[in-house]
């Protein structure tokens, strides 16, 4: 099988996932992460949740039962409509991230997978240096792991642990993953998707988000050589089986076929990042092959991602 | 293996690759993040599913077609031609002048008999042998014995046209000789049919003979017009001036017309038009030429404006040109001995021309052996009462009444002495006596000769000859019975006619000049016939009309000529002087050197350029018909082939496999 190496056993790379140098790394992000975003306040991102802030945001209809503090008579003296207004609560700005630990992101040795939760770790441990309060969820078809929103540097090491601790498997769902991490969240916030999106519902996963009045990133992960398997030496008669199970299709792979294959991918990668950027989704690409540190510090520079 | 035998195989073998093909058939399983990707790429490619299906059925046909190619291998399948017991065959190619004429599509009959053995060795066996035998006038192997038909075709590249006949004679021998011990003899001839007598009858032994022997016709058009006879010639009594004969002759079926041009030293000397019948021959003189030109070269030009109905084809150029040599002019060595008395003699001997060269010697000399006479080439004895010699020399003689003595060294036994014999009878025929009238000669005495077989009485007296011939190896006695001091015939004209005759016909009687010889690979030429001495000469360099020089050693006086070109060859002495000097002195082969004796070469004569095929009447059965089919594979089993093919198949499919040409 080309396109899927043997299969690590379970937790075989967690000793070296986060390693003395992974930490380094991380701490050298967090140092450029401050220099970049000197003189902002700490946790001082505002939510759009709107309430009794002072800075105006917004009316709408009265409805019995409102407070008539807030009614804006000027407005029902010109108009004569009663309308409320609204006005921009200011609170903690919860980040979440959310892990796809499907199997899709376990071929070729759990690369992705590995990738994706570096990619976590980093994210996590700026956001919690940042006093900024951080959740992590592992997701799947079959997987739904929570780890609830920490303050404070000192987490780190729960964020590690909790991340090596997740059992990958199970098929891609992250419209369910998705919706079941806007159900629970009380408060909307920056939600981070770290997946390959290998999921034809993915993107009403992160729309629901944005429903929910989320602020939602995604981060798509690709193995490049799945992406393009020109270079794999896959050929002949073959009968693909995908690795979540269930649909399978007998294909006769040629150098055409693998070449279709790959403007295939790309142009559903396009498709997302279409889709994302239509909707005011930050969307970045995140080959495996660039460490993921580069990959954090792109973050980073495209700005009003993360900080 | 036979066709029962290879069926179970195909069969079993079908099965099998039919078996192992549907196993091949099962995919390899190949699992992916995202089959939803390949669905869609695939499914841009459904409609080309039947031909992939095609592309399946194309592997496994494939694969059908190595084993039959492998079953039919083990069959070991070969053409007829490769079954058949080995053949040796000795094809001879007749590369005659006649050769060079043309066939009806234009090209020389040669060019026909090279296609024709192409042919032939296309449809050779693998376990064939061939030899090819190029026969011109001289005889040689053009291929030697070989089974390699590529070297045997490219052999034919060097086969040209000679200029004279083929030896067939000497050519079938040799290709007898060469199958003769070989498994399936065979020999085949293609010529054009002109041949000589020789060659026709060696042609009706070989295709009569123990081996089988079969002809290969590539006649064409036959109008031919030839130069059959040229020649030049001193005038015996003007040896200053030449006359040359021309003989041209119309070997077509065709009235025909040709200018004839003669050329002495490379200046025209005379051009004729000439008109000629079918099968009519002319012959053209120009008298009077200049002796001081020595080549004669006589051309046949095109006619550009012939008559209706007459053709000015001239037909192959070997016979349209003709050389000739003037001979040398060779002074007569005449040695007379007299005492003086017969001023007659003297004034009848005086009267030649220049080039007899007298010599006086008297009696006493003769008897002691004077040089003049061992160098004489006629000896006159008229010693009167002189004494005569004990041995008569090595020369032609004219002795007047050698019986004088008893005792005389004349080989010619005396008969009788006669008294006032009167001249009765006389040859007036012969060559001695022309124009001699010896009527009512009065003689005082004479002697007449016992004749012996082979003496000519030219004179007689009542029946016994009184003047006798006799002619033994290369000289000749004239022998008269009496003493013309004695008698009357001084005074008649007769007299110096009659000496004159004498010499004339001791002058003729030397070895003749050759003027020219027919081409050859070998003949035996006495340099004496060309008009030159060969004392001290112990080789000689005889230079070809090509420019090629060959050294060939003098014996006996004789060389032998290798002539092969026609033309003019010069022959100059080599080494004749052995001293060490002498042979640094200059390159023996120099063309500097002066020219001991030139020799002209033409053609063989009327029946080389005589282009009708003369095997009219050859049996049927001796002629071979169409050439063979061409062999399938020029050599090597058949199977071989087919297992390189079986081969090249796999190795095709197995790559296009890779490449999904085939699956």
């Amino acid at each position: 099988m080309a396109l899927r190496a043997r299969a690590a056993a379970p937790g075989a790379d967690d000793g070296t996932l986060f390693d003395e140098a992974f930490l380094a790394k991380l701490e050298l992000l967090h140092v450029i992460a401050r220099r970049l975003f000197r003189g902002r306040q700490r946790a001082e991102r505002k939510t759009r949740k709107i309430g009794s802030g002072l800075e105006f945001a917004d009316h709408r209809e009265y409805s019995p039962g409102d407070d008539i503090r807030y009614l804006d008579w000027t407005a029902w003296v010109r108009l004569r409509h009663r309308l409320i207004r609204l006005y921009e609560e200011d609170e903690d700005l919860p980040i979440r991230i959310v892990v796809d630990v499907s199997e899709s992101m376990t071929t070729r040795g759990r690369a992705k997978l590995r990738y994706a939760r570096q990619i976590a770790a980093a994210l996590a441990y700026v956001g919690l240096a940042n006093l900024d309060r951080v959740g992590l969820t592992c997701t799947s078809g079959t997987t739904f792991d929570t780890l609830p929103a920490v303050r404070g540097k000192g987490r780190i090491f729960k964020v590690f642990e909790f991340l090596r601790a997740v059992k990958p498997g199970g098929a891609t769902d992250l419209r369910a993953g998705l919706s079941r991490v806007a159900a629970q969240s009380s408060q909307p916030g920056l939600t981070v998707v770290i997946s390959d999106f290998y999921d034809m519902q993915a993107f009403e996963g992160l729309n629901l988000l944005r429903f929910r009045r989320h602020d939602p990133v995604a981060i798509q992960v690709i193995d490049p050589v799945e992406a393009d398997p020109r270079g794999s030496g896959l050929r002949g008669d073959v009968t693909v089986v995908d690795c979540e199970g269930g649909s399978h299709r007998e294909v006769t792979v040629s150098a055409r076929t693998l070449e279709a294959y790959a403007a295939a991918h790309e142009r559903f990668c396009a498709a997302l990042e279409s889709n994302c950027r239509s909707r005011g989704i930050h969307y970045v690409r995140a080959p495996i092959d660039v460490p993921f540190d580069d990959l954090v510090l792109r973050m980073f520079r495209m700005g009003g991602i993360l900080l | 293996m036979t066709a029962a035998g290879l069926l179970p195989i195909v069969i079993g073998g079908s099965v099998a690759i039919t078996g192992l093909y549907l196993l091949r058939m099962r995919r390899r399983q190949v699992v992916v993040p995202f089959a939803a990707l390949w669905q869609q790429v695939t499914r841009e490619s459904e409609s080309r599913k039947l031909w992939r299906r095609l592309r399946r059925l194309l592997s496994w046909l494939v694969q059908i077609l190595v084993l039959l190619l492998v079953c039919a291998a083990l069959g070991d399948p070969r053409p007829d031609v490769w079954l058949r017991e080995p053949m040796t065959l000795a094809i001879v190619v007749d590369r005659s002048a006649s050769m060079s004429g043309q066939t009806a599509d234009g090209g020389t009959r040669l060019d026909a008999a090279r296609v024709r053995v192409q042919q032939e060795l296309a449809g050779l066996g693998p376990v064939d042998q061939a030899v090819i035998i190029a026969a011109g006038e001289e005889v040689g192997v053009l291929a030697p014995r070989s089974g390699d038909t590529a070297a045997l075709s490219a052999a034919l590249a060097g086969l040209a046209p000679s200029h004279g006949e083929a030896d067939l004679v000497r050519a079938l021998a040799l290709a007898e000789h060469a199958v003769a011990e070989s498994p399936g003899p065979r020999v085949l001839v293609v010529t054009d049919g002109a041949l000589d007598d020789g060659g026709l009858a060696a042609l009706r032994r070989c295709t009569g003979g123990a081996i089988p022997c079969q002809i290969v016709v590539t006649d064409g058009a036959t109008s031919n017009l030839a130069i059959t006879a040229f020649a030049a010639r001193r005038y015996p009594n003007a040896r200053d001036k030449v006359e040359v004969l021309a003989e041209v002759r119309n070997l077509g079926d065709e009235p025909a017309a040709v200018w004839l041009d003669v050329e002495a030293d490379g200046v025209s000397v005379g051009r004729r038009r000439l008109e000629l019948q079918p099968g009519e021959s002319r012959r053209e003189a120009l008298a009077d030429l200049e002796a001081a030109r020595a080549r004669f070269v006589a051309r046949l030009e095109s006619v550009d404006d012939p008559a209706q109905g007459i053709s000015n084809d001239l037909g192959p150029a070997f016979d349209d040109i003709a050389y000739a040599v003037v001979p040398p002019l060779s002074p007569l060595a005449v040695a007379v001995v007299t005492d003086g008395t017969d001023l007659f003699l003297e004034a009848a001997l005086l009267t030649q021309g220049d080039h007899v060269e007298l010599t006086g010697v008297s009696p006493a000399e003769a008897v002691a052996g004077h040089a003049a006479l061992r160098e004489a080439d006629v000896v006159v004895f008229d010693v009167g009462d002189g004494p005569l010699p004990a041995v008569l020399p090595e020369a032609h003689v004219l002795i007047f009444d050698p019986w004088r003595t008893a005792s005389s060294p004349c080989p010619i036994a005396k008969r009788a002495d006669v008294r006032r014999p009167f001249l009765t009878e006389w040859l007036r025929d012969h060559p001695a006596l022309a124009h001699v009238v010896l009527k009512d000669v009065n003689i005082s005495r004479g002697t007449t000769f016992a004749l012996e077989p082979g003496d000519q009485a030219l004179v007689r007296t009542l029946g016994e000859p009184i003047v006798v011939l006799r002619e033994r190896g290369d000289h000749g006695l004239v022998a008269v019975g009496f003493d013309p001091r004695q008698s009357d015939l001084p005074l008649r004209v007769a007299f110096p006619v009659f000496i004159d005759n004498v010499l004339r016909y001791f002058e003729q009687r030397e070895p003749g000049f050759v003027a020219s010889v027919a081409l050859g690979g070998s003949r035996e030429l006495a340099l004496a016939d060309l008009g030159v001495g060969t004392e001290g000469v112990s080789r000689v360099a005889v230079r070809a009309p090509d420019g090629t020089v060959r050294g060939q050693p003098v014996e006996d006086g004789r060389i032998r000529l290798r002539a092969l070109v026609p033309g003019f060859y010069e022959i100059r002495p080599e080494g004749g002087d052995d001293s060490d000097d002498a042979r640094a002195a200059e390159d023996p082969r120099s063309p500097d050197r002066p020219i001991m004796a030139e020799l002209a070469v033409n053609q063989t004569g009327t029946m080389a350029s005589d282009l009708h095929s003369r095997l009219d009447d050859v049996d049927p059965a001796a002629l071979a018909g169409d050439a063979p089919e061409g062999a399938p594979v020029g050599e090597g089993p058949l199977w071989t082939a087919l297992l390189l093919v079986a081969a090249a198949v796999v190795v095709i499919e197995w790559a296009t496999y890779h490449r999904r040409i085939t699956v």
